[in-house]
């Protein structure tokens, strides 16, 4: 079955709200993507246009060349360039052989422009994460 | 319309991209072509997205290829803009079998549907999504390549000008050899032979890709190609013209003594 797994997609946060027919038709948009050991994944600063979900290996974050955090199977990263195609806001490299499942701007935005109840969903766990931001002070 | 042709059959560029039309008018036109074929950009968005028909069908048709296999991406034509695409895009030689053919037309999708590629698009104010066909053939294992102008590009003067080198033309196209160079007039007659430095020559590995083999000591300055080879290119060359018009820019490589043409572009001037 072509696409990302629907309990992966349900646990990014965009992705939370949404009911498992529409999580399946956000899935089914995911193409398999392969990066080798030490290749950049995304480069902090350039514009971003996908959003990937990390199927097998380890990955590298990395924010003014100072490692932050490491990324593994389930994790997540670029999913507000599915929305504004801003610039990426760190550098992901593949510490290992890297399987991802990526998601581009140009195959989501049809799928939310057609179908209200995905996009108002989407909205709402938006603005539930900014509450969130407000309530801890930031 | 099927999505997955013989090179010789790629007709449209909106369907299967520029190189792949380049290729496929040079293959009715006769020239000598590594043998091919042509995957349409929705067959390749079809692999890309892991559909099992499509990935059959061109595994399948790929499958009549000696491997290994080069693969290259072919811009779908926007708005001419397909030149100012070719460094977004990815050639991926010596894929080692059909087999993961899937993996390496996947591999290409995402070379146009990468940041940076992305990035660009947004530069140009191009804001609808990129469509890539393919081109698949069999990588030949060369003893000498490179590339040619069937024209000076700098003056327009009626002569052919050769860069090559040791192995595939890699090593030409990005620098790594001072190449040998030739200049020869359209009537066959050589004007110049001038031998280069080329230390390493690129070779093909079997499980993939490639590695730089160092080159004999005697054969660093030894010229790469000898009469019988500058007049194939010279016909090569005027054939080329015949097919596609003046002042093309030709990438070339000799295999098993024999001449092939592996891609003819416009001459761009500078």
């Amino acid at each position: 079955m072509p696409g990302a797994p629907v309990e992966s997609v349900l646990r990014v946060p965009l992705f939370s709200e949404l009911n498992e027919e529409e999580a399946q038709q956000v899935a089914s948009l995911f193409k398999q993507r392969r990066f080798k050991p030490g290749e950049t994944v995304a480069r902090e600063g350039s514009g971003g246009a996908a959003f990937f979900l990390i199927e097998a290996g380890e990955a590298v974050v990395t924010v003014a060349g100072q490692e932050r955090r490491r990324l593994g199977p389930g994790d997540s990263f670029g999913e507000i360039a599915l929305i504004d195609e801003g610039a990426r806001s760190a550098t992901i490299t593949a510490a290992s052989e890297l399987r991802c499942y990526g998601l581009t701007y140009w195959d989501f935005r049809p799928l939310v422009q057609g179908n209200a109840e995905i996009s108002w969903k989407l909205l709402q766990s938006v603005v539930g994460r900014l509450r969130d931001e407000q309530a801890a002070g930031r | 319309m099927n999505g997955v042709v013989p090179l010789a059959e790629a007709r449209d560029d909106a369907i299967f991209g520029s190189k792949a039309v380049g290729l496929g008018e040079a293959a009715r036109g006769g020239l000598p072509l590594p043998p091919g074929i042509a995957l349409a950009g929705d067959v390749v968005e079809a692999v890309a997205s892991g559909e099992e028909d499509a990935i059959e069908q061109v595994i399948g048709a790929a499958r009549s290829l000696a491997v290994p296999l080069a693969v290259r991406s072919s811009a779908v034509d926007e708005d001419g803009a397909d030149a100012s695409f070719a460094g977004q895009h990815l050639t991926l030689l010596n894929v080692p079998s059909v087999d993961v053919l899937d993996d390496a037309v996947r591999d290409i999708w995402w070379s146009a549907n990468s940041d940076s590629a992305i990035t660009y698009r947004q530069k140009v104010g191009l804001f609808h999504r990129p469509s890539v066909g393919v081109v698949v053939q069999s990588l030949l294992d060369p003893e000498t390549a490179g590339v040619m102008f069937t024209r000076n590009p700098m003056t327009g003067a009626e002569e052919r000008m050769i860069e090559a080198s040791w192995g595939l033309g890699e090593a030409v196209v990005a620098g790594q050899v001072i190449p040998d160079g030739f200049r020869i007039a359209p009537s066959g007659e050589v004007l110049e032979r001038r031998p280069g430095y080329k230390k390493i020559a690129i070779r093909s590995l079997p499980e993939g890709g490639t590695f730089e083999e160092q080159v004999a000591a005697e054969r660093v300055e030894a010229l790469c190609l000898g009469d019988r080879e500058l007049a194939a290119l010279n016909r090569l060359a005027s054939r080329c013209e015949e097919v596609y018009g003046p002042a093309r820019d030709i990438e070339f490589a000799f295999a098993g003594g024999e001449l092939y043409l592996l891609q003819c572009r416009a001459v761009t001037r500078f």
